[in-house]
């Protein structure tokens, strides 16, 4: 049919001036897109699989993903500006306690968590902790990177040495390996590392550093001064000054590169030794995580998937997790991919086929561990979250095996604390 | 043959729109707004807007993506009672006055050095500019990497020279260790700029002046002090002002090589501000952090513009 071309402009304004009026575009023209911006997982692989999920998922659903990656260290920024300008991403992936920063930000998703334990079972403590927020889940947990022991077998059997089951027996085995060469290397320093073990020592000898209503600080207690002089006789006996000075990567290269003969780490410093074909990979093992006088604590670090409130595509949101994580092929695929780094969040999982990939998996299962985020029991509320991002915790411990008392470093702590909560 | 005052009509002169919008911008008070808007809209959205916006979050208890209030100077009063503020505060002076002092010091020997006849001397130049070039964070890791406990070159060299005692400096894990390294970093990276803006001021001191003390007998010595400082003291004003503004607001160099540590004994304000505003979500405090100095550097850049202005006049 021929259109004068007044016809066509009078239909075109009119049909405009509808959608403005609307301000919602027509069924056609609604492109069902999102967006989902996550970290550079250690596990580059995970990525790559990530990256084919989001394609078949297209296809599935006819629901576009666009996939962002992001390095950790630029996340805090990143979603603070999306968060301030409203605008970004409308799913992103979270970190520990994230939930807790951006609550008021992120969509209720109970029914996608329920949907979730109802399949696989309750989610583990510490995803608890970090993404039920209030009682409202804020995120969906997806994986978590658990920190474990990890020792150089080839070392230890050469010296018959006892693998470690408590805090007690490592400062037993650490003496002898100082003494050969390969001390044990827990770092001291302003890095997160540094809190992933001081937390678990400081748990397992039954202190705590901030009591569980959140107010009450409770570091200047006798369990929080055993466990500091227990940093003490290990800086002195069985580590080096180095530790000092570390990075979150310094245990790693340590172990890798055939000194340290003992770290607390995640998996990912024997991964990268097997992958890159290390002399020392074969050597390396891990062993259960060691307990103290009040039981087997873990840090762990949960990842998990919130979504904005200020996305226009909620639904469609959901739709991507709930094909992520509620698809049991596709979520085994994405976990089988993280090579044991990227560790399935939920009970049913935890005799995962991933655990059977590599014999020195076996070890990672950790029963009757308990998993927990920095700060625990404490609610990883903004204040408890500003004592651990000022390192008050490895602080206190450098203060000490530098000289300080231990009853004045314990003392500075509490201080330190205390103007915090208070604040 | 009568001559009468009949007139010739013609249309009256109307110039083309071209002329007209030329002979618009030939006024003054056109152009001269005309020129200023672009400058002044980008100073007013990338400059004002961000440093009000600053100024009220120091004012408030902002939180990141809560709602916010004014809560007038509290933030700059709570933050004083922290152990890890002081700490900044006092780390600010000792790495900026240190850091400025080398480079004036260095930079200066480096200009006088640039100056002279000496071979290759443009490659030398250009050479000399490289690590101002290369992005910070690149060349910090280069330098993280040579301070590492594990591979420090820095320490091998050393103790192959037999100038160390095994296993060297503890360089990132001991306080005074820590606050030469980054502070060496910030002088290499900032030498350049030093030397290179003084090197300008050089070459433009007449020869004359030089030639005249020569005969007067002066020596090098005093041809230094007598000619070539006073002669440099506007530019070498110039570039301290700047130099201190950039060394206490650094981010980089520690942020890499420390991230603040040992036990917050190099922490400056931007990298607290990062841990306190971004990591923990407290924009406030965050903000307050980064605008503690602004009193401060305010009074030195005034100072320093007035030396500037009453060498000048």
């Amino acid at each position: 049919m021929r259109q004068s071309r007044r016809q066509f402009l009078a239909t075109t304004s009119t049909g405009l001036a509808a959608i403005l009026a609307a301000k919602t575009p027509p069924a056609l023209g609604q492109a069902r897109e999102i967006s989902y911006l996550c970290w550079n997982n250690f596990a580059p692989a995970s990525d790559k699989k990530l990256a084919e999920i989001g394609q078949k998922f297209t296809k599935d659903t006819g629901i576009k993903i666009r996939i962002d990656h992001i390095a950790a260290p630029q996340q805090a920024a990143k979603y603070a500006s999306e968060v301030q300008t409203q605008a970004g991403h409308d799913l992103v992936e979270m970190r520990m306690h994230f939930p807790w920063l951006y609550e008021p930000q992120l969509v209720d998703v109970s029914d996608l968590v329920g949907e979730m334990e109802k399949q696989y079972g309750k989610t583990l403590s510490s995803a608890t902790e970090a993404a039920r927020v209030k009682g409202t889940w804020r995120a969906v947990p997806q994986y978590h990177h658990i920190f474990a022991p990890a020792y150089r077998e080839d070392l230890f059997k050469k010296a018959s040495l006892k693998v470690p089951d408590t805090w007690e027996d490592l400062y037993t085995v650490g003496k002898e390996l100082k003494k050969m060469g390969n001390p044990v290397g827990i770092p001291i320093s302003q890095n997160y590392d540094s809190i992933s073990t001081a937390g678990p020592v400081l748990w397992a000898f039954g202190g705590m550093e901030v009591d569980k209503d959140g107010k009450t600080v409770k570091i200047n207690s006798p369990a929080a001064a055993q466990m500091v002089e227990w940093y003490k006789k290990m800086y002195k006996d069985c580590m080096e000054p180095e530790v000092l000075s570390w990075t979150d990567a310094s245990n790693n290269e340590s172990l890798q590169q055939g000194k340290a003969g003992w770290i607390h780490n995640p998996v990912s410093a024997y991964i990268v030794a097997r992958n890159m074909k290390l002399a020392t990979a074969d050597g390396i093992n891990h062993h259960r995580t060691l307990a103290g006088p009040a039981g087997r604590h873990e840090t762990d670090v949960p990842r998990t998937i919130g979504i904005w409130k200020f996305s226009k595509n909620v639904e469609p949101a959901k739709e991507w997790i709930r094909y992520l994580i509620g698809k049991k092929e596709v979520y085994d695929d994405y976990i089988m991919s993280g090579d044991a780094f990227n560790m399935p969040v939920y009970t049913n999982h935890q005799d995962h086929p991933v655990f059977k990939t590599d014999p020195k998996f076996a070890n990672l299962k950790s029963e009757g561990v308990q998993y927990h985020i920095y700060g625990w029991p404490a609610p990883p509320s903004d204040k408890i979250q500003l004592i651990t991002n000022s390192f008050i915790l490895p602080n206190m411990i450098a203060k000490a095996v530098t000289g300080t008392s231990t009853k004045d470093a314990v003392a500075w702590a509490d201080t330190e604390m205390k103007k915090i909560v208070a604040g | 043959m009568a001559i009468g005052n009949a007139r010739i009509e013609t249309a009256p002169y109307r110039p083309g729109l071209r002329d007209r919008f030329g002979e618009w911008l030939d006024r003054e008070t056109i152009l001269g707004p005309a020129f200023v808007t672009p400058a002044l809209l980008l100073l007013v959205f990338l400059v004002a807007y961000p440093f009000g916006m600053a100024i009220y979050l120091s004012l408030s208890n902002a939180f990141i993506g809560r709602p916010s209030h004014l809560i007038g100077l509290q933030n700059f009063i709570n933050l004083w009672q922290s152990d890890a503020f002081r700490q900044t505060f006092q780390n600010a002076f000792v790495f900026t006055g240190l850091a400025v002092a080398f480079k004036v010091v260095l930079g200066i020997w480096l200009a006088l050095l640039l100056n002279e006849q000496l071979w290759f001397k443009r490659l030398i130049r250009g050479a000399v500019l490289l690590p101002w070039v290369i992005p910070t964070a690149l060349s910090t890791l280069g330098w993280w990497w040579m301070f590492n406990s594990l591979y420090s070159v820095v320490n091998w060299t050393g103790i192959n020279l037999g100038i160390m005692d095994p296993p060297g400096p503890n360089w990132l894990g001991q306080k005074y260790y820590a606050m030469a390294a980054v502070v060496a970093v910030n002088v290499w990276r900032g030498l350049p700029f030093f030397a290179i803006t003084i090197l300008a001021g050089l070459v433009a001191i007449p020869k004359e002046l030089y030639e005249a003390a020569h005969t007067d007998g002066a020596g090098p010595v005093a041809r230094f002090w007598y000619v070539t400082l006073p002669l440099l003291s506007p530019v070498l004003a110039i570039v301290i002002l700047f130099s201190t503004i950039f060394t206490f607001s650094d981010f980089n160099i520690v942020f890499v090589l420390t991230h603040g540590g040992p036990i917050n004994s190099t922490h400056l304000f931007a990298t607290l501000a990062r841990q306190v505003g971004l990591e923990t979500g407290r924009l406030g405090e965050g903000a307050a952090i980064s605008l503690y100095l602004f009193p401060v550097l305010v009074m030195v850049v005034y100072a320093q513009l007035r030396f500037v202005r009453k060498r000048a006049y």
